[in-house]
């Protein structure tokens, strides 16, 4: 499971690795309050080399369990990579679906809560659209939904009430 | 009222719930562990492109999951 202790944790290390990234997907949504079940977190870095070598430091600081193969293919730039021999499950999605390009997606990201970068609800439907996959033609309505309820209410995400 | 007037009005009411709770609470209830056969039988996998991780999980994942078309 992604807790927010987590969250922070992560936003804190990739940080001062000077990792580039955006939470996309589900879980990108539910940073904004999208009332959603999920198990792991997505993650959108930004593909480079050098950004794949912040990355790999930032993982192994985080608790991930890298081999020479993981880390070969987290700086040869693979599309996907999923681990799940770390703290929490974790996607990371070098070019998601519906999306151009890294920078054209951090230009119309939000930043919660002060420290988490999310991809833009527009792009995280965009993405799920083009996915088009069984699991997200389901959802696309209710996530809509969402997006459209903060439109009317005239706000970027739900109120982050104190905890 | 309609059957998708009434979601609409439901998944409202949802959001509005959800409003009241902090982000802390929000992410406690949202991020939850289920098991995924297959999917989750791996400490690792990695992919060229998207493409070929779709055609991975068309061909691997059990239907249910709602990973393939």
């Amino acid at each position: 499971m992604f807790s927010y202790e987590q969250g922070e944790r992560l936003a804190e290390v990739f940080n001062r690795w000077q990792v580039e990234y955006l939470f996309i997907g589900k879980s990108g949504a539910i940073f904004y309050g999208y009332p959603e079940t999920t198990q792991d977190a997505d993650i959108f870095p930004n593909k480079s080399p050098e950004s794949g070598a912040k990355l790999i430091g930032a993982l192994r600081e985080l608790g991930y369990e890298l081999t020479p193969e993981i880390e070969g293919d987290l700086i040869a730039g693979k599309d996907f990579v999923q681990l799940r021999n770390g703290p929490f499950d974790l996607d990371l999605v070098f070019a998601p679906d519906g999306i151009e390009t890294f920078a054209e997606a951090k230009s119309r990201a939000v930043i919660i809560d002060h420290r988490f970068p999310i991809a833009s609800l527009d792009d995280i439907i965009a993405s799920k659209r083009a996915a088009n996959r069984r699991k997200d033609r389901e959802s696309l309505p209710r996530l809509e939904a969402f997006r459209d309820y903060l439109r009317k209410h005239n706000l970027n995400a739900l109120p982050r009430n104190p905890a | 009222m309609n059957d998708t007037l009434q979601e609409q009005h439901e998944w409202e009411k949802e959001f509005e719930a959800a409003a009241r709770r902090s982000l802390r609470e929000r992410m406690r209830y949202a991020f939850i562990h289920t098991y995924k056969p297959v999917l989750d039988d791996a400490p690792y996998r990695a992919f060229d492109t998207m493409a070929q991780y779709r055609q991975w999980c068309k061909e691997n994942l059990p239907e249910f999951l709602g990973y393939g078309d």
